[in-house]
Order: structure tokens, then C-alpha cells, then sequence
């Protein structure tokens, strides 16, 4: 195999040359789509997904999955508000997005020790604490949408790391917001890459039973995976708050599907054992550009959920038929080189 | 200003209070109707403006008149206070359902019961004496794009939204308005198809960003959802164009304030609940003494003074207009 091919068959090499593929398309349907302004919106239109899809990964790499957790980042982003708003106290921004995280933290531990502690199936835990989360924050929170949040949280909004004008002379600006995502992303890679505890995950993930006989004590470990993934998720959530202005709790829940499929896209599977922070970016990269060019394409609206679908089905099926082809080959090599 | 409307409306609590006091009082007069209003959920702000309704109809007619509502918007716990309300015998129950199909066997109950049941918000609702609805969907699809035709001046680019390309209500007020538009303002064009929001504010942004990429030229935007104008109105103001591109839609000022004051959204429009709950209790007051409603009847509630009458569904034309001035009038 030629260095080329080899590329292509990992994943993230297949999620690449889709991305890159989808935006020669766009860009000969319309030249408008080749700008640093395109750019700067996908970034910041892939600001949340990418923070979940993080968490998200790092749970797929354990071999589990997390659907509850835009339920969590919803109650956190709404419950911080809540609290800010109730002492009324001037509190630095960076206060808003720790309290948003300890919540998050908080709700993970529900799930971890669901999940660690009594060993249920991931999904069943999550699809139960998905709408347990979202129940309780709509019955005991309120259903009532902020839209007087802290002069904090607007100045923050209004803090702009770039701005520029695009070719029809209106402005893009990228966020202070997106700090967070480069955050989160610098401290998880280093938790995944640098870590024993990150080894451990990937360990977990590969099989639990010879994780369990090299001595990991799984439990704990799995424990702090959701811990750590819930307060990331209580990060998107408060992030969430700074782009859109309000605290609507009936936000972030419906886009689980959306950030997995990023996942899976980035090269984590659902089996476990796979999942890289890098590639994870690009799988959200890959779907926020799907999900917010389509109108630009001139897809109709009908036709863009079926399009999001395919492109879905594709990018995430042709890794394994790539990865099985591969496999077929070398099987069917193997008897001849012995001959 | 606030203050001042705090006291007025204490004021008026207080003076119904006073009155439905000494309604209880003349308890056995036989003219009094007992009417229970059940909405889909109590304690938010949309039904507690409801809740002012029924109360002024109670002060004002000396009707026992009377709202309740579930702490969830559940179909099932709706069902068991209509349970309840038919095992006391109430005269009429009037009712805002949060799934028509769940409820329609317990009102068809209530109805064998000799209860009148009055509908809102629910016009596919078999099991009724009447349904009252703000308004017919087509003619509050052309009175919005009558709007946004005339902030544009009556040409240019414009986009619509939807909730959801699922929502019956949504489809049929932009279907009728870009009908509309078609018909009157000809200098106007639909650059694309309805855009789905999924009545998220930032789906809404993000489609918004995405349209004046796409179409530089855009002029106007109507939403349907609430979350539609506001996420509009954000892509709009990030990008420097406030004022080039009006906005126009269905939204409440408790979600849509922050941006009608700074006019980066011309108008919302949406009905008043308090209006709808005096038209219901007047409706169903009709129904007990026996009195018929008839197409154009004025039932001497502000919205509905002409009444359109199809089948037992009776429609106003009960939509407020709020633009930056009228704002501080409306506190849900």
C-alpha cells in the first residue's frame, strides 16, 4: 500500500477527503462558499456541537455512549442562570462557565454511577437520565426563557476575537466564546494522550475484560469518564448561553443525534476502543458544514434533511467497508505468499 | 411605569377579589353560571394573562368563573380534572387541550353530562359545543405579510420561516401570506423555500447567517415560531445590517424584547390569552342559556366583534400588534 492509500484508510483520512470533497462542490455551485468568512462561520456555528462532541468522544473511546448529555447542558446553562440571577452578585464570567461545570459534573455523577457503580448498559442509563434531566429542569427550574441574562454574559457575547467583512460587505465575527472550545480540546487531548487515566479509557473501550485483568479498576474509571464528560457538557451549555443572548430550556435537547454523528464521522466507534480529539473536530467540522451550507448549495428545505442523511450514511459506513476491504485483501494475500 | 401598572393590577385583583367575594355571597341566584377554564399548564405567564381574563368575566358578569390548569402540560392529568369538573356538575367547562385526540372522550362524557364544553386553540376538536379561535390562520398569514410588505416599502427580497415543515398552523399562515404577497406586491420575491428552524433560536441564526450569504440582497424575513425573529434578529445585527432587513413574525415580547427595543424587529404579532379566555367564558355562558352564535355576531370582546362561524369553530381577528411602542403593555 502507497502512502496516499494509507491515508485513506483511517478514518480521519475518509472524513478529510469527504470534507474537502463536499466544499470543491459547494464552492463550484457557489464561488461565494471559498472565504475566510465561510471559515470563521463554521467555526462559530460548530461552537457547541464540537464542545459535546468532545465529552461525547471520550465516552465512545470507553466503549460507551452518552445521549443525555445535551439534557445535561441544557439544566446546567439554565440552573447557572438561575443561580447568578437569584444572588445577585457580580460575578466574572469565568464564574458563570465553573458553576455551569461543577452542575454538569454533578449530573455526569448521576450517570457514572449508574453506569460504573451498577453496571447498567450505557444507552439505556442515558436515554433514562436524557429525559429524567430534561423532565426535572422543565418541572422544577421553570419553562420560562431568560432573556434578561448578566451584563456579564452580553459584554461576553459582544467580546469579538475576529472580525471581518465578507465579499457582500456584511460583517463575520468569531466569538471570545470559542476559547472554550480550544480549552476543553487542549485539556482533553492531553487527558487522552498524556495521561494513564487516558490510557486507561482506551484500554476500557478495546475490551473491558482484559482492561479488568491488567488491573484498571473499571468502575472508577468509568465513574470519572461521565464526571468529566457531563461537566464538559455543562460548559457547551453555558457557551450556548453566551451566542444566542437568552437561556431558552427548551434548547440543546434534539441535537444528541447530530453531535454522535459528528463523533462517528471523527472516527470513534460505537464498539469503543477508537476516538481522537483531532479527528473528532473534523467529524464536527464535517457536519456543521453539511448542516449550514445546504441553503447556500440551493438544496430545498425538504430535500436537506435527506441529504444530511445520506452524507451521514456515507461517512460514517465507508471507514468500515474501506477498513473490511482492506482486511479481505491481506486474507485472500496471505495463503498465496505462503505458497 | 412598572410600578404604577403593579398597583393598577393589584388594584383590579383586588376589586375582583371584592366581587367575586360578593358573587359567593348570592350564591343560590339562579342565573349564575359555574364555569371552569382548564389550560394546558398553570403557573406560566401566557395562562396566568388567561387567568386575568376569566377573572375580569367573573367580575364583570358575576359568573363563577374559574381557571385551573396542571403543574405539566400532560394530556392525562387534563383528562382527570375534566374527570373531576364533571363529577361536580359544573355548567360548562371551557378548555385549552394539550393533545385534542387524548381528550375527546372525556369531553364527549362531559357532553352527555349536559356539560357545554367550549375548545381553544383546538378547531379539530369533534367533541365540542363550540371552538373559539383567535383567528383564522390564512388571514393572520396576509395580515403579517402585509406587514413586512409594508416595512419593505413593497419590494424586495424576503425569506419565511417555519417551526417545524411539519407544522400544520405554521405552513398555513406563510402559505397564505406568500400568496398574499403575490397577489398585491409583485416587486417582492421568495428568494428559497420555507426554512425550518425546529423553533430554535440558533438553528434560526444559523439559517439567517446562511441566508444573507446567499442572497446579499435580502430585505425582509417572516417568522412563525417564537424563537424565529429573535435568531434572525441576532444574524442580522451581527452582521451590520440592522434596519436593511426587516423582520416581521409571531413571537411574544417576553422572548422577543431585548430586540423589538432596539428595532432590529419591526412587529410581533400573537393574540392576547386574556381576550380568548372572556370570549371562551362568553361563548360558553351563550351555550348554557341556550342563545345561538351566528357568522359575524359581535361577542363585545375586543378581537372579536365580527365573528367568522364555520361548523362550531368561530374565528376573530384577535392579533395584537407589538412594535417598540406598545411593548411595555404586554408583560408575557
Amino acid at each position: 500500500m502507497n502512502a496516499l492509500a494509507r491515508i485513506f484508510a483511517t478514518p480521519q483520512g475518509i472524513v478529510f477527503f469527504v470534507a474537502v470533497l463536499f466544499a470543491l462542490v459547494l464552492g463550484l455551485i457557489n464561488p461565494a462558499f471559498f472565504t475566510p468568512a465561510t471559515l470563521i462561520d463554521l467555526a462559530r456555528n460548530g461552537l457547541v456541537t464540537g464542545i459535546f462532541a468532545l465529552g461525547v468522544m471520550m465516552v465512545l473511546a470507553s466503549g460507551g455512549i452518552d445521549v443525555s448529555h445535551t439534557a445535561i447542558g441544557a439544566f446546567a446553562m439554565y440552573a447557572t442562570m438561575k443561580i447568578v440571577l437569584g444572588i445577585d452578585l457580580d460575578l466574572p464570567i469565568i464564574a458563570y462557565f465553573v458553576i455551569a461545570a461543577i452542575i454538569g459534573a454533578g449530573l455526569g455523577l448521576i450517570n457514572g454511577v449508574l453506569i460504573g457503580g451498577l453496571g447498567l448498559n450505557t444507552l439505556i442509563v442515558t436515554l433514562g437520565t436524557l429525559s429524567f434531566f430534561r423532565g426535572a429542569l422543565l418541572t422544577f427550574l421553570g419553562t420560562t426563557y431568560i432573556t434578561s441574562v448578566p451584563r456579564e454574559v452580553i459584554n461576553f457575547s459582544r467580546t469579538i476575537l475576529i472580525r471581518i467583512e465578507n465579499a457582500v460587505g456584511q460583517m463575520v465575527s468569531l466569538p471570545a466564546s470559542f476559547l472554550v472550545l480550544v480549552a476543553v480540546t487542549i485539556v482533553l487531548a492531553i487527558i487522552m494522550n498524556f495521561t494513564v487515566f487516558g490510557r486507561k479509557v482506551y484500554a476500557i473501550g478495546g475490551s473491558e475484560e482484559a482492561a479488568q485483568r491488567i488491573g484498571i479498576r473499571i468502575r472508577r474509571v468509568k465513574v470519572l469518564i461521565y464526571v468529566i464528560a457531563g461537566a464538559i457538557a455543562g460548559l457547551a451549555g453555558m457557551t450556548h448561553v453566551t451566542l444566542s443572548r437568552m437561556a431558552n430550556p427548551f434548547d440543546l435537547v434534539g441535537m444528541e443525534l447530530n453531535v454522535i454523528a459528528a463523533v462517528v464521522l471523527g472516527g470513534a466507534r460505537i464498539t469503543g476502543g477508537h476516538g481522537t480529539v483531532l479527528g473528532t473536530l473534523l467529524g464536527v467540522f464535517v457536519i456543521t458544514m453539511i448542516n449550514t451550507t445546504l441553503l447556500m448549495a440551493g438544496v430545498p428545505s425538504y430535500w436537506q434533511k435527506f441529504v444530511i442523511g445520506c452524507l451521514i450514511i456515507v461517512g460514517t459506513g465507508l471507514p468500515i467497508v474501506i477498513d473490511r476491504l482492506a482486511r479481505h485483501r491481506q486474507r485472500m494475500k496471505r495463503p498465496l505468499e505462503a505458497g | 411605569m412598572a410600578l404604577n401598572l403593579r398597583k393598577l393590577t393589584a388594584g383590579v385583583a383586588l376589586g375582583a377579589a371584592l366581587i367575586v367575594g360578593a358573587g359567593a355571597v348570592t350564591h343560590a341566584q339562579d342565573a349564575k353560571h359555574s364555569i371552569v377554564t382548564v389550560v394546558k399548564l398553570s403557573g406560566i405567564a401566557w395562562f396566568n394573562r388567561m387567568e386575568e381574563g376569566v377573572k375580569e368575566y367573573a367580575a364583570e358578569t358575576g359568573h363563577d368563573a374559574t381557571q385551573v390548569g396542571p403543574a405539566s402540560a400532560d394530556a392525562a392529568l387534563q383528562v382527570q380534572m375534566i374527570e373531576d369538573l364533571i363529577a361536580k356538575k359544573v355548567d360548562a367547562i371551557t378548555v385549552v387541550p394539550n393533545s385534542p385526540e387524548a381528550l375527546e372522550p372525556v369531553l364527549g362524557k362531559a357532553l352527555d353530562a349536559g356539560i357545554k364544553v367550549v375548545g381553544h386553540e383546538a378547531s379539530s376538536l369533534q367533541n365540542v359545543t363550540y371552538d373559539v379561535e383567535a383567528f383564522d390562520n390564512a388571514a393572520y398569514g396576509r395580515h403579517l405579510m402585509e406587514a413586512l410588505a409594508q416595512a419593505m416599502g413593497g419590494e424586495g427580497e424576503y425569506a419565511v420561516f417555519v417551526g417545524h415543515l411539519t407544522a400544520k398552523t405554521h405552513n398555513e399562515w406563510v402559505d397564505a401570506a406568500i400568496e398574499y404577497q403575490k397577489e398585491k406586491y409583485p416587486n417582492m420575491t421568495l428568494v428559497t423555500d420555507k426554512l425550518e428552524s425546529n423553533e430554535q433560536q440558533q438553528t434560526a441564526y444559523q439559517k439567517t447567517k446562511e441566508l444573507l450569504r446567499t442572497y446579499p440582497n435580502l430585505k425582509g424575513i417572516q417568522g412563525s415560531a417564537g424563537e424565529d425573529v429573535v435568531g434572525a434578529a441576532l444574524a442580522v445585527e451581527e452582521a451590520g445590517l440592522d434596519g436593511k432587513v426587516k423582520i416581521v413574525g409571531t413571537s411574544l415580547v417576553s422572548v422577543a424584547g431585548p430586540y423589538l427595543e432596539t428595532g432590529a424587529i419591526n412587529m410581533i404579532s400573537f393574540w392576547d390569552p386574556a381576550k380568548a379566555g372572556i370570549a371562551m367564558n362568553k361563548v360558553a355562558s351563550m351555550a348554557i342559556e341556550g342563545k345561538e352564535i351566528t357568522d359575524g355576531m359581535d361577542l363585545g370582546v375586543e378581537g372579536y366583534n365580527a365573528i367568522k362561524l364555520d361548523g362550531k369553530v368561530l374565528y376573530g381577528q384577535a392579533w395584537v400588534d407589538v412594535t417598540t411602542d406598545n411593548m411595555n403593555e404586554y408583560d408575557f
